[in-house]
């Protein structure tokens, strides 16, 4: 079914697509007609000082809320009004900023929870456990493990996730979300917590991602990492767009130069 | 740290690799059904034999809806009743064969699970509980009122026992007396039990407890929580329902009063009690409430208050229930068998 949708669309068409995106929380307007364009196998990052509205988008993006007006064009596909577990089916997956994991659950299960919608048993079988099953079950161990070793945590496999230290969790939120084989994957400060050996890890891991094709929207606020992994970045400021660009644009903008350092633009 | 020490355990206890086999457990089961009915051989006890397999199978299937997939049901009792009053009413009014009508009350329960699920939807803990206990009580006062179908509180008598069996190659089956009706109903449980541990063994476990743990986290990894809600609740319920199709023919009579809503919490105390979140712990908490009043008859109703002392205890001091204890006794003895090796 997502092979057809995406089958006849532009090559060249961005992969996710966003129109005058809006959302209001009572009087306070955390989204403001926010436009954007990523294009497939980049690293698109969002920056911007507190309250900015980052991760709003990001929530947006990911249908935990539902935009107060806007588009958004996800390979082809209309996701306005689609629920959550609809989009991670169409290949959007996501970390959370305060960190979500199924803490009672062991490391290794956090991340086998993310191969739900790709499990290919024939229904009967998950009463009686047959051939096709057990194959199943080991195919997904083994997959969940080879990500465990891509996040450095196949180590901590069976311990519970909530004794996990906090960067490692967030680590484990990201084995978590790439399990579910995603096209696109949002990553909410990724960096927070990681010291900074632990940070210069994560760069790698980011870059090979976007090496396997995987297209990566960062929160973040770690500028080194932004700098230097980010094809493009967004800056917005009280939920608006303040400006987006290469890295070196960015770094040399006088808008985005005052909102961080409150400088009057000359 | 104290992980790494318990996968050692793990690793050391495999030793007894046989006794640890699933294969292993579930003869084991087997085997003590089979002879149970021989050691208790009074009607008195082969009574209460049937009744805890009837139990087991009431907790284990609201295990499953609370323990796993983390929604507080108190609406078992209506569920049991539902397959009860269904499966007799087809038998004694339509005629339709026993087998066939325990096949309906169970899907019939289950469906009502489906749709109760559907509060489940919007509701979270106490407020479901709250739900599904006015669910129960709706159920119950349909029962006692609806006389025309049900006859109220007068109830329905003289419920025949299932069918026997005729199976090729070997004698008829009857089941008018207990130790057959026992082998019969804890047959159920126990096939109950080997496909609840079955599921909860799949993926299906763990999109459970996804959905216990986390359900924001749960649909960000495309988990449907409401269609797997409805799937936790129309087993559970179906496995009460199924329950209530072997407790008709078993007492014989059907009145409103054994679908009271404190029949659900007699349930919730089986689960808490074995420790839920486990299958074997409320399996074996149903036994212990079931059978714990009858051991403690001879002291009068002395009993009733030691009874709920009893269950209020576990419930203050071992919330883990009867598995915490048990794991607790492994360790200790694990604990002095290797300083007796060292």
């Amino acid at each position: 079914m997502t092979a057809s949708a995406t089958s006849h669309i532009d090559i060249a068409a961005p992969l996710l697509q966003v129109q005058g995106l809006s959302k209001s929380y009572g009087g306070v307007r955390a989204v403001r007609d926010i436009s954007l364009a990523i294009s497939s196998g980049t690293v698109f990052a969002v920056i911007g000082p507190n309250g900015a509205g980052k991760s709003t988008l990001l929530n947006l993006l990911s249908g935990l809320h539902q935009p107060d007006d806007g588009t958004i064009r996800f390979a082809g596909v209309e996701l306005v009004g689609m629920p959550p577990h609809l989009r991670a089916r169409h290949g959007l997956a996501r970390t959370f900023q305060k960190i979500r994991l199924f803490k009672q659950l062991s490391v290794l299960e956090n991340v086998l929870v993310g191969y739900h919608t790709r499990h290919a048993i024939p229904p009967w079988q998950y009463l009686l456990h047959g051939a096709a099953f057990q194959q199943e079950r080991r195919r997904c161990r083994e997959q969940a493990i080879d990500l465990l070793e891509f996040v450095g945590l196949s180590h901590r496999a069976s311990i519970a996730a909530g004794a996990l230290s906090y960067g490692e969790q967030r680590l484990l939120e990201i084995a978590r979300a790439l399990a579910t084989a995603p096209r696109l994957l949002m990553v909410d400060e990724p960096a927070a917590g990681l010291n900074t050996t632990e940070v210069a890890a994560l760069l790698l891991r980011i870059t090979n991602l976007r090496a396997r094709g995987i297209t990566v929207v960062m929160v973040e606020h770690n500028m080194n990492l932004v700098m230097t992994v980010a094809d493009r970045i967004l800056v917005m400021d009280y939920g608006q767009f303040l400006f987006e660009g290469t890295p070196s644009e960015v770094q040399c903008h006088p808008k985005v130069i005052s909102a961080y350092l409150g400088a009057d633009v000359p | 740290m104290s992980e790494t020490s318990h996968g050692a355990d793990r690793r050391r206890l495999s030793g007894h690799s046989i006794v640890r086999s699933r294969h292993f457990r579930y003869l084991l089961a087997a085997a003590v059904i089979g002879l149970l009915p021989l050691v208790f051989t009074t009607s008195y006890w082969r009574t209460n034999l049937i009744l805890c397999a009837i139990n087991v199978m009431l907790a284990i299937g609201l295990d499953f809806v609370l323990g796993y997939a983390g929604q507080l049901n108190l609406g078992q009792s209506a569920f049991y009743g539902i397959g009860a009053y269904a499966s007799t009413l087809l038998v004694t009014k339509l005629g339709i064969p026993f087998w066939a009508a325990f096949a309906l009350g169970t899907v019939m329960a289950g469906a009502a699970g489906a749709l109760l699920s559907l509060f489940a939807v919007r509701l979270r803990g106490h407020y479901l509980a709250i739900a599904s206990l006015g669910f129960a009580v709706i159920t119950y006062q349909i029962l006692l009122n609806w006389i025309s179908l049900t006859q109220g509180p007068l109830g329905i008598y003289a419920i025949p026992p299932p069918p026997p069996i005729a199976l090729p190659w070997l004698p008829r089956i009857p089941f008018t007396n207990l130790a057959n009706f026992f082998y019969l109903t804890a047959s159920l449980a126990l096939i109950v039990y080997f496909l609840l541990d079955q599921m909860l063994r799949s993926p299906i476990g763990e999109t459970l407890a996804a959905i216990r743990e986390d359900e924001i986290s749960a649909a960000s990894l495309g988990i449907n929580a409401p269609k797997w809600k409805a799937f936790a609740f129309a087993a559970s319920s179906a496995v009460a329902g199924a329950a209530g199709c072997f407790y008709a023919p078993f007492v014989g009579t059907l009145v409103p009063d054994a679908f009271f809503v404190t029949e659900s919490f007699a349930i919730l105390a089986m689960v808490i009690v074995g420790g839920m979140g486990t299958l074997i712990g409320p399996a074996f908490g149903a036994i212990f409430i079931t059978l714990l009043p009858e051991v403690l008859r001879s002291i009068g109703d002395l009993r009733l208050i030691l009874y709920g002392a009893s269950v209020t205890l576990v419930v203050l001091f071992m919330p883990g229930g009867i598995m915490q204890a048990w794991r607790l006794v492994r360790q200790r003895l694990f604990f002095f068998a290797e300083e007796s090796a060292t």
